[in-house]
C-alpha cells in the first residue's frame, strides 16, 4: 500500500532491535525455517539446473509479456472466465467492490495475497463489507490489526503465547498457550465464515497461459475452500505471474516451496480452472480474474531493474538475509520486506517513498544465492542506492566532505609511494580518528570497534619475506 | 481503457530474452509405486496396499483408523474403477446428484457395498466423516495425488470432511512431477488439486499442526495389478 510520508527504515529498525520479545521470534522461527529449506535443496542434486531453467522461462515470459497476457486472456476467456485489467492499486481495488456490489455480497473469505497486500484490498473492502483472511496466519495478523511480516509466513513475529492472549481478547475463546488448540479454534471459527460467504478472493502464484489454469500453492485447504464454496470466486494477479506453460510446474513447485517452507511439496496444489460446469455438483458459477499492473510495466521498462519482477515470492531472500534477522519485517513498513522489499518497495513506490530501502543491506549476498530464481538482488540494491543519492538534496545519506575525502584517497592510492607514506601516517593519526567518527561514520562504527592499524604494514612484512633473512 | 493501455506499454518494452528451455523430462525410475507409498507416508499419508484381493481389509482399516461409520462415494469410478463390488438402492442416486454412502455400524466393509443416498446440501455435506474417491494419477517423487473435478464429481466433498481416502491404481503411479505433465494435460475439470497428505499449518512459531481447513487424515489405497 502505498504511504504519503517516506518510509523511515533506520529509525523503525532501530526500534525492532531494542525488542526482546521480537528478536527472539525470529531468531526461534527463522532458525527452524533456514534449517529445513537447507535439507529441502540438499535433497535436489540438480538444483542449480533447476534454478536455470526457472530463470529462463521467467525472463523469457518477461520479453515478451504482452503476447502471453493475451493467450492467457483468451485462456481464461474459453474456460468461462472473465478477465478484467487494473492499472492501478486503486482501480484493483475498485473492481473487486463493483463486483460485490452489483450482486449485493456483503460477506467475503479471502484467501493470503501478497498482492492483496500491496494495493490495500483488505483497508478497501472492509469499510463496507465483511472481510476474513482465512489463512491462519493472515487471519492472526487481521485480528491483531497488523500487517503481515513475511512473505510465506506473516505471523512470524509473533509467538504461540501472543496469538494466544490475542484469540482470548478479540475472540473470547480460551485456547491456553497450545498450537493446536489454537489452530482447532481457528478452523472451527472460519468453517461458519466460509458457510456464509458469497465471494471467495484468492491470489495466484502462477498463471499458465498455454492451459488458462491458475495455480494457488497452500498447505491449509484454505484456498481450496476459499474456491468453492462461495458464488463467486475473483483471482487477483500481478501481471508479472504469467508463464507460458503449465508444465513447467514440476520446476516451478519444487523451487518455490522448497525455498519456502522446506517441504517437497505443500499439501495442496490448486488447478483453478474457472467457474463449475453444468455437470459438475458445486463450486462457484462465476469465475474473475483481475490482472493487476500497479507499477510492474514501468518497472519492466527499466533494463537495469527488470529482474525484480522475475520474483516468485518464496521469501527464501528474508530467511537468510543478516538485516532481516534482526530487524523483522514491520521495521521497513512496506508490504514486502527483506531484501525482495528493498529493491521492489522503491521501485513500486518510487525511492523518494522508501529512500532507505535500498541501505537495508550489507550486500553480503546471500539473498541472491539463496533466490530461486537468481535475482541479482545486490547489483540492484547498488544501482537504486545511486538513484536515491543522485537526487539534489533529497539523499538518503549525507556525509559532510565525502567528495573532496574519496578524491584524497584516490590520489593516495594511485601511487605506491604516497600509499606507502598514507599507511605511514594512518598509524600516527589513529588515536585521533577513533574519536572523529560523526554523523553517518558514527551509525556505522556504533557497536563495533575500530580495529587498530597493524605495528608493519602487510606490504613491509611481504618485503622482508621475499628478501629473506 | 486500461488493458489496451496496458498490453500496449507492454508490447512496446518487447526485447530479446532468452529462449524458452525445453521442458525436463520425466524419471524413470525403477519402481514407482514403493517410492510413492514410502514418499506419501512422509508427507503424512496413510497408505494401504489392496491388491491381490486385500480391498476389504484395507477399506476395515480404514473404517478402524478413522472411526467412520459411513464411507461417502464420490462416484461410481471411485468404486467400480477400482474393483468395489457395490448395488446401488437408487440406481439413479449418483445421476441425480446425490450425496452416496455406504452404512459400516460394526466397522466391516462386507462386498457388495449396499449403497444409500440422501440429498446433496450444506447441511448433509458438513457431517460427513468420510469420503472416498478415485485419485487421476499419483506422484512417487512426492507422495502426491491428483484429485480432477468432472461430471458428478465436486470439488466440496473432498475438502470438507476431517477425512478423506483416495483409491489409486499403480498403473496410474508416474515417477515425478515432470512425467505427470508429459502424461496428463488439463482436461475440461474446473479445478484439479494435487494433495499430498493432510491438511498442515506451521504459520505459529512453525510448529506443525495437523488439520487445518481440510481433512486432517488423508487415506490412500492402492488398486489394480
Amino acid at each position: 500500500m502505498k504511504t504519503t510520508t517516506p518510509l523511515r527504515f533506520r529509525s523503525n529498525s532501530r526500534e525492532a532491535l531494542n525488542d526482546r520479545q521480537l528478536r527472539d521470534n525470529l531468531r526461534h522461527t527463522l532458525g527452524k525455517t533456514l534449517h529445513s529449506r537447507e535439507a529441502a535443496v540438499a535433497e535436489l542434486p540438480h538444483w542449480e539446473q533447476l534454478r536455470r531453467h526457472a530463470r529462463a522461462v521467467k525472463l523469457h515470459t518477461l520479453s515478451r509479456l504482452g503476447r502471453t497476457l493475451r493467450r492467457l486472456e483468451a485462456a481464461v476467456l474459453e474456460r468461462g472466465g472473465t478477465v478484467l485489467w487494473a492499472e492501478t492499486a486503486a482501480q484493483a481495488t475498485q473492481l473487486v467492490l463493483d463486483l460485490a456490489h452489483r450482486r449485493d455480497f456483503t460477506r467475503i473469505v479471502k484467501s493470503k495475497s501478497m498482492l492483496g497486500e500491496e494495493i490495500g484490498l483488505n483497508e478497501a473492502l472492509e469499510r463496507r463489507l465483511e472481510v476474513v483472511e482465512t489463512d491462519l496466519g493472515e487471519f492472526v495478523v487481521q485480528l491483531a490489526g497488523q500487517r503481515p511480516s513475511h512473505l510465506v509466513a506473516p505471523a512470524l513475529h509473533l509467538s504461540r503465547a501472543q496469538v494466544a492472549a490475542l484469540f482470548e481478547e478479540k475472540l473470547e475463546v480460551s485456547v491456553g498457550q497450545d498450537v493446536e488448540r489454537i489452530t482447532a479454534a481457528a478452523r472451527s471459527i472460519m468453517r461458519r465464515h466460509f458457510q456464509r460467504a458469497q465471494m471467495g478472493i484468492t491470489g495466484v502464484n502462477f498463471a499458465a497461459a498455454d492451459s488458462g489454469t491458475l495455480v494457488v500453492v497452500e498447505n491449509e485447504g484454505n484456498a481450496r475452500l476459499s474456491v468453492s464454496v462461495p458464488r463467486l470466486h475473483v483471482a487477483i494477479m500481478g501481471i508479472e505471474k504469467v508463464i507460458p506453460r503449465l508444465a513447467d510446474l514440476s520446476v516451478f513447485l519444487p523451487l518455490l516451496i522448497r525455498s519456502a517452507t522446506g517441504q517437497r511439496i505443500t499439501s495442496y496444489v490448486d488447478l483453478i480452472q474457472g467457474p463449475r460446469r453444468p455437470d459438475e455438483p458445486d463450486g462457484p458459477p462465476e469465475f474473475v480474474l483481475i490482472l493487476v499492473d500497479n507499477g510492474r510495466s514501468r518497472i519492466l521498462a527499466d533494463p537495469a531493474l527488470r529482474e525484480t519482477l522475475a520474483c516468485i515470492r518464496c521469501g527464501a531472500c528474508q530467511n537468510v538475509c543478516p538485516v532481516f534477522q534482526s530487524v523483522g519485517g514491520h521495521a521497513y513498513g512496506s508490504t514486502y520486506q527483506g531484501p525482495i522489499g528493498a529493491i521492489l518497495t522503491p521501485q513500486l513506490d518510487g525511492v523518494g517513498q522508501a529512500p532507505e530501502h535500498p541501505f537495508a543491506s550489507s550486500l553480503c549476498g546471500a539473498c541472491r544465492e539463496a533466490c530461486p530464481v537468481g535475482i541479482p538482488i545486490p547489483e540492484i540494491l547498488v544501482e537504486l542506492r545511486g538513484r536515491v543519492q543522485s537526487r539534489k538534496g533529497a539523499q538518503a545519506w549525507r556525509i559532510p566532505g565525502r567528495k573532496w575525502a574519496f578524491a584524497l584517497w584516490a590520489w593516495c592510492c594511485s601511487s605506491p609511494g604516497r600509499y606507502r607514506r598514507l599507511l605511514r601516517l594512518s598509524r600516527r593519526l589513529w588515536p585521533l580518528a577513533e574519536r572523529l567518527p560523526r554523523g553517518a561514520a558514527r551509525s556505522w562504527s556504533l557497536g563495533r570497534t575500530l580495529p587498530h592499524p597493524a605495528p608493519r604494514p602487510f606490504r613491509d612484512l611481504y618485503r622482508d619475506r621475499k628478501e629473506g633473512p | 481503457m486500461s488493458r489496451s493501455r496496458i498490453l500496449g506499454r507492454l508490447d512496446r518494452l518487447e526485447w530479446e530474452g532468452p529462449d524458452l528451455p525445453d521442458l525436463p523430462a520425466g524419471a524413470e525410475g525403477a519402481d514407482p509405486v514403493w517410492r510413492f507409498v514410502r514418499a506419501a507416508g512422509e508427507a503424512g499419508a496413510i497408505v494401504g496396499d489392496g491388491r491381490g484381493g486385500r480391498l476389504e481389509e484395507c477399506l476395515q482399516e480404514v473404517l478402524r483408523v478413522t472411526g467412520a461409520e459411513e464411507i461417502y462415494w464420490e462416484d461410481e469410478e471411485a468404486l467400480a474403477g477400482h474393483g468395489i463390488e457395490y448395488r446401488l438402492r437408487d440406481p439413479r442416486a449418483f445421476q441425480d446428484g446425490k450425496l452416496v454412502y455406504s452404512l459400516h455400524p460394526n466397522g466391516r466393509p462386507g462386498f457388495p457395498l449396499l449403497l444409500h443416498s440422501r440429498p446433496r446440501t450444506g447441511q448433509h455435506l458438513e457431517r460427513i466423516g468420510l469420503s472416498a474417491a478415485s485419485a487421476t494419477r499419483g506422484v512417487a517423487d512426492t507422495g502426491t495425488l491428483l484429485h480432477e473435478t468432472g461430471a458428478g464429481r465436486g470439488r466440496l466433498l473432498s475438502i470438507l470432511p476431517p477425512a478423506h481416502l483416495f483409491l489409486l491404481r499403480v498403473s496410474d503411479v508416474v515417477a515425478d512431477a515432470a512425467a505427470l505433465f508429459e502424461s496428463w494435460t488439463p482436461g475440461e475439470a474446473s479445478l484439479a488439486t494435487l494433495v499430498t497428505g493432510p491438511s498442515r499449518t506451521a504459520d505459529i512459531e512453525k510448529t506443525l499442526v495437523i488439520g487445518v481447513h481440510g481433512p486432517r487424515q488423508c487415506l490412500v489405497i492402492l488398486t489394480g495389478s
